[in-house]
C-alpha cells in the first residue's frame, strides 16, 4: 500500500462510499450471536451520539427560527420580517454572487495547474504541488490579513489600486480564491489522473489532433471532477466567515450576518433564520454533488492504465512558467502575513522584532488561545479519529440492524452539507438551555472537540470507509467461522492494516481543528478561546500585527504537525513493509 | 443412511430475484461434494447459506443431527476458504493458522504443535515465519486451508478456491486438496464453475442451474448419463440434436435415423433431443452394416494436442456435428476439409431427452 507522491498534509480520498446491496426482503432471520449484540449496542450508542451532537442541534435551529425572542411559536413571521429588511436580503445576493465569482476564477486557475501537474513534463512538480496546497495549513483569515498588508489602507501596493479599495467584495473574492485554490486543485488533480491512457493511445493511433483529444477525452473525463470542485469551492466561499469578517468592511454576507445577529444583537431567532437561508444553497450544492459523484463512479472502469505525459518543450515551459507564477503569488500571500508578524510597527517602522509575539500575544494573555487550539487539535486527532474509524468499521464490517445502519450512514455524510456557522449556531441553541442534561459541556473544551469532530466528520468518515472497503469482507467471515469475536479481528488485523488511513484522518482533523473559525466562534468561553478565534478578535481590536503573528503560529504548527505525521508514515511503512508488498 | 449435512427445501429470494428454489440435498459424512454450475446459478449463495453468511428465505439445514437453520456463523461448525485466500496480511503464516486456536485458549505448546502439524499436512513445514505477501497464490491457498482445518471443524467449505490461480498450479493443487481431504476425512463442499475441477475432485457433483438442482451424481454418472440436456451440454463437449420418435428404439433427426434406447410411454412423433459426445463418434471399422453409421462431410479439422476435433455434416441435418479423433485415427484416416468419411455412433452411447 504505497502512499504515492501525494501531498503529505491533505486528506486524499473523498467519495466512493456507496455500496449496492440487493435488498433482502425475507422475514426469516438468523438468531443473533452475543458478540453481534455487542456490535449492535456500540452502533446504537454511536448513532445516538450523532443524533445528539448533529441532528438535535440542527433541529433546534428550525425550532428557534419559528419562535420569537420570548420563545413563543410565531410560525414563519421571522422569515417574513427578514425578507422585509432590504439590508439583510441584500446579503443573500452578495453571498451568491461573490461565491459564484470565486468559483468562476478558482476553477480555471486550478484546472490549469492540475493539468500541468498531470499532463506535462514540467520540472519541480512535487515542490510546486506542495506549495500550491499550503493554504490548507492556514486559517482562511490569513489571506485576508495578508491582502490588508498588501493592498489595505496602509498597504505596500495600495497605489496599484488607484483610488480603489481592497476592503469589501474585491478583498473577499481574492482572499477566497487563495483559500479555495488547493481544495479545487486536489479534486481536479484526482479527476485528471483517473483518465485512461489507453484512450489517448487509441486516439493517437487514429491520428487525432491534440486539440481534439483535449475536448473529446480530457475534458469529458474530468467533467465530474470539475463540477465537484466547483461545488466545493462555492460551498466554501458561501459559508466562510473569517474572510468577510476581516476584509469585508461594510460588505455584508450571510455568514457575517449570522455572527452579527447572534453575537452582536443576541437575536437568536433571526440568526436561526439566516442560518436556514445559508443552509439552503449549501444543501442544494451538496445534493447536486452527491448526484454528480454517483455518476462519476459509474463512469470509472475497474482497471485503467495511468497516463504518462511525454516531453514537449514549449508546452512544458509554458506550464512551468504558469505554475511558478501561481506558486509565487500564493507564497507572496502567505509570506506577507509571516513577514508582517515580525515588523515592529507597520507602516512606520519596518525593523524586525518579536514584539507582536511577545507583547501582542504572550503579555496580552492571548497565548493561552494557542495552547487551547493545540489541545483541541490533539483531542480531535486522537479521540475523533478513533471514534470515526470505529464507527466506520462497525458500519461496514458488522451485521444486522440494517435500517439503523442506513440512518447512520446518512448522518455520517450530513455534516458536509452543513456550514460551520450553522452547526455552531445549532450547538449554542441546543446546549445553552439549562434544562438540557448535557448543558454542563457548554463553554468547555469538550463542546469544542465534539463540535469540530462533527464539523469535519464526513471527509474523515469517507476516508475510513474507503480504506475499510479495500479489505476483504472475507476477513470477518473467516473470523466468524473460527469463532473469533469481531473486536479481536478489529484490533489484531483491521487497525494495523488501516493505520496509514487512520493517520490521514487524524492529521486532517488536527489541521482543521487548528484553522477552523466558523463553528467554534459561537462556542468558546473566555477560558477556551482558540487561536483562530483570537485572530478575529485581535483584528477587530485593530491589532492586526498580533493577528498576523497568531496566524503565522497556526501555519507553523500545522506544518510541523504535518511533518511529524509524514515521518510517522515513513516509520510505519518501514515497520510494516515486511508484510505489505 | 443418516446424512451428515441435510438441506431441506431451501429457498432464497433477493427482492424479486429468486436465487434458489426448493433445493434439497444430503451430504454423507466424509465425502467431497461439488456444487457445479454457470455463474448466477446459485451455487455460491447455497454455500453461503450453509455458512450462515446469507439467510435462506425458507428451508431447513441440519448438520450432524443439529438444526442449524437459524444459527449465526459463530455458532455453526465449519471452516471456510475463499477464492481471495483472505489471509490476514499483517500476521505471519503460523499466526494465521493459529488464529482460531488462540481464541480457544489452547495451551501454547499444544497450539504450536498443531500449527506445525497442519503446515506439514499442507506441505509447507517451513512457511511459519513468513508473511502471506511473501508466498505464491497456491501457497497462500494452502495456508488458508490449514487455517480452516486448525480448529478441526466438522465441515469444510471451499468457495472457488482455485479460480484465482493459474492453470498449472490449479491442476496440481486440486489433486493435493483432494488427497488432503481424503486423509483428514473431512466432509467438504466445493463450489466451482470449472467442470474439470468438479469431475476430478468430487465424490459427487451437484449440477445447478437457475437456482435449482439439475442432477446429483458421481462424476461418472454426470458425464456418462446426464439427466438433462443442460447437464449434457454444460459438462463436457456434446452434440445435441432435435429429434422425433420414430419407433420403439428409433429416432429421426432430419433425414437420418438413429437406433437408440428411447424411454417407454412416448408416442411416435414426440419431440426429443438426441445427445452424444464427440469422443463417442467412431471411424475405425465402420461400414455400411455398422448401426448408426452415415457418410460425413468434413468441414473443419482442429488440432488440439492429444486429439483432433473434426467438424462434419451429415446429409439432411442442418447442424454441424463434432467428433474427437485420436492421433492414431488421424494418422490412419487423415481427414481434410471436403473429405467424405464414414462415421458411426454406437447405440449405447446415444441418449435421448424429451424436448
Amino acid at each position: 500500500m504505497k502512499k504515492g507522491s501525494g501531498p503529505f498534509f491533505v486528506l486524499q480520498s473523498v467519495g466512493g462510499a456507496r455500496r449496492d446491496r440487493k435488498m433482502d426482503l425475507t422475514p426469516f432471520s438468523l438468531s443473533v450471536h452475543w458478540s453481534d449484540r455487542v456490535a449492535h449496542a456500540l452502533l446504537v450508542a454511536a448513532g445516538l451520539a450523532l443524533v445528539v451532537f448533529l441532528l438535535a442541534p440542527l433541529g433546534t435551529i428550525l425550532m428557534k427560527s419559528a419562535q420569537d425572542r420570548a420563545g413563543d411559536w410565531i410560525g414563519l413571521a421571522n422569515f417574513a420580517e427578514y425578507f422585509r429588511a432590504p439590508a439583510l436580503a441584500r446579503s443573500i445576493w452578495n453571498s451568491v454572487w461573490v461565491s459564484t465569482l470565486v468559483t468562476a476564477v478558482t476553477i480555471p486557475l486550478a484546472f490549469t495547474f492540475a493539468y500541468a501537474l498531470t499532463r506535462s513534463c514540467m520540472r519541480f512538480k512535487t515542490l510546486l504541488r506542495n506549495v500550491a496546497l499550503v493554504p490548507i495549513l492556514a486559517p482562511s483569515l490569513l489571506a485576508a490579513i495578508s491582502f490588508i498588508f498588501w493592498f489595505g489602507n496602509q498597504g505596500l501596493l495600495k497605489v496599484l489600486l488607484g483610488g480603489g479599495q481592497i476592503y469589501g467584495a474585491p478583498g473577499i473574492v481574492i482572499s477566497l480564491v487563495f483559500a479555495t485554490f488547493p481544495h479545487a486543485l486536489m479534486i481536479v488533480v484526482t479527476a485528471l489522473s483517473l483518465t485512461d491512457a489507453r484512450l489517448y493511445e487509441a486516439a493517437d493511433a487514429l491520428g487525432t489532433s491534440a486539440w481534439r483529444k483535449f475536448w473529446t477525452i480530457t475534458v469529458p473525463g474530468a467533467k465530474y471532477g470539475l463540477l465537484s470542485a466547483a461545488m466545493v469551492v462555492f460551498t466554501y466561499a458561501i459559508s466562510d466567515f473569517g474572510i468577510p469578517k476581516v476584509i469585508g468592511g461594510n460588505f455584508n454576507m450571510l455568514a457575517t450576518d449570522i455572527f452579527k445577529l447572534v453575537i452582536g444583537q443576541q437575536d437568536f431567532s433571526k440568526g436561526a433564520v439566516v442560518g436556514i437561508i445559508l443552509l439552503l444553497p449549501v444543501a442544494v450544492t451538496y445534493v447536486a454533488d452527491w448526484w454528480v459523484q454517483k455518476r462519476q463512479s459509474a463512469l470509472l472502469s475497474a482497471r485503467s492504465v495511468p497516463y504518462v505525459p511525454r516531453r514537449s518543450p514549449g508546452f512544458d515551459w509554458a506550464m512551468t512558467a504558469y505554475c511558478v507564477a501561481i506558486a509565487l503569488l500564493l507564497l507572496a500571500v502567505l509570506g506577507m502575513a509571516v513577514y508582517a508578524s515580525f515588523i515592529k510597527l507597520w507602516p512606520y517602522n519596518f525593523s524586525m522584532s518579536l514584539d507582536h509575539y511577545r507583547m501582542g500575544l504572550v503579555e496580552a494573555g492571548i497565548f493561552g488561545a494557542y495552547v487551547n487550539s493545540v489541545t483541541l487539535g490533539f483531542w480531535c486527532a486522537t479521540l475523533g479519529a478513533a471514534f470515526i474509524f470505529g464507527v466506520a468499521y462497525l458500519l461496514e464490517k458488522t451485521r444486522g440492524l440494517h435500517t439503523w445502519r442506513s440512518f447512520m450512514r446518512l448522518m455520517a455524510v450530513l455534516p458536509m452539507g452543513v456550514p460551520g456557522m450553522v452547526l455552531g449556531l445549532g450547538y449554542i441553541f441546543f446546549f445553552v438551555e439549562a434544562s438540557n442534561p448535557l448543558h454542563f459541556i457548554y463553554g468547555t473544551m469538550a463542546i469544542l472537540v465534539v463540535n469540530t469532530i462533527v464539523h469535519y466528520y464526513t471527509s474523515s468518515h469517507l476516508t475510513a470507509v474507503t480504506a475499510l472497503k479495500q479489505i476483504d469482507n472475507e476477513f470477518e467471515y473467516v473470523s466468524a467461522s473460527l469463532k473469533v469475536p469481531f473486536w479481536r479481528t478489529f484490533f489484531r488485523v483491521t487497525v494495523p492494516v488501516c493505520l496509514p488511513s487512520m493517520l490521514d484522518v487524524s492529521r486532517y482533523l488536527f489541521v482543521n481543528a487548528m484553522t477552523t473559525v466558523s463553528a467554534v466562534v459561537f462556542l468558546y468561553s473566555p477560558k477556551t478561546t482558540l487561536a483562530s478565534v483570537a485572530i478575529v478578535n485581535l483584528d477587530e481590536a485593530g491589532d492586526i500585527g498580533a493577528a498576523a503573528a497568531m496566524a503565522t503560529l497556526i501555519v507553523a504548527t500545522s506544518a510541523c504537525v504535518c511533518i511529524v505525521y509524514y515521518f510517522l508514515q515513513v516509520w510505519l511503512d518501514k515497520r510494516t513493509q515486511r508484510w505489505r508488498q | 443412511m443418516e446424512e451428515f449435512l441435510e438441506l431441506r427445501n431451501i429457498h432464497k429470494r433477493f427482492g424479486d430475484f429468486v436465487a434458489l428454489k426448493d433445493v434439497s440435498l444430503g451430504v454423507h459424512k466424509g465425502e467431497l461434494v461439488c456444487f457445479l454450475g454457470p455463474s448466477g446459478c446459485g451455487k455460491t449463495t447455497l454455500l453461503r447459506i450453509i455458512a450462515g453468511l446469507e439467510v435462506q428465505s425458507a428451508g431447513t439445514i441440519v448438520q450432524a443431527g443439529r438444526d442449524i437453520s437459524r444459527l449465526p456463523p459463530m455458532d455453526r461448525d465449519y471452516g471456510i476458504v475463499f477464492q481471495s485466500y483472505a489471509l490476514f496480511p499483517n500476521l505471519q503464516v503460523a499466526q494465521n493458522v493459529a488464529y482460531g486456536l488462540v481464541n480457544r485458549k489452547t495451551p501454547r505448546a499444544q497450539r504450536e504443535a498443531r500449527v506445525k502439524e497442519l503446515l506439514a499436512l499442507v506441505g509447507m513445514p517451513d512457511a511459519g515465519p513468513k508473511f502471506p505477501a511473501q508466498l505464491s497464490g497456491g501457497q497462500q491457498q494452502r495456508v488458508a486451508i490449514a487455517r480452516a482445518l486448525a480448529t478441526s471443524p466438522g465441515l469444510l467449505l471451499l468457495d472457488e478456491p482455485l479460480s484465482a490461480l493459474d492453470a498449472r498450479v490449479r491442476v496440481r493443487l486440486r489433486g493435493e486438496i483432494r488427497s488432503l481431504q481424503q486423509r483428514v476425512g473431512i466432509t467438504t463442499i466445493l463450489v466451482t464453475h470449472d467442470q474439470e475441477e468438479a469431475l476430478s475432485m468430487a465424490d459427487r457433483i451437484v449440477v445447478m442451474k437457475d437456482g435449482h438442482i439439475e442432477q446429483i451424481g458421481t462424476p461418472g454418472e454426470i458425464y456418462g448419463r446426464p439427466a438433462t440436456p443442460f447437464v449434457a451440454d454444460f459438462v463436457g463437449k456434446t452434440n445435441l440434436l432435435p429429434a422425433t420418435r420414430s419407433g420403439a428404439d428409433r429416432v429421426q433427426v432430419g433425414e437420418q435415423r438413429f437406433e437408440c434406447p428411447v424411454a417407454a410411454g412416448l408416442a411416435n412423433g414426440a419431440a426429443l433431443r438426441l445427445f452424444f459426445r464427440p469422443e463417442d463418434v467412431t471411424v475405425r471399422g465402420v461400414n455400411g452394416a455398422t448401426p448408426n453409421s452415415a457418410a460425413a462431410v468434413v468441414e473443419k479439422v482442429e488440432f488440439l494436442g492429444a486429439y483432433s476435433r473434426i467438424t462434419f455434416r451429415l446429409n439432411g441435418i442442418d447442424q454441424p456435428l463434432t467428433a474427437d479423433l485420436s492421433l492414431n485415427d488421424m494418422a490412419e484416416f487423415h481427414p481434410k476439409p471436403g473429405d467424405t468419411l464414414r462415421v458411426a455412433v454406437p447405440p449405447d452411447r446415444l441418449r435421448v431427452f424429451t424436448a
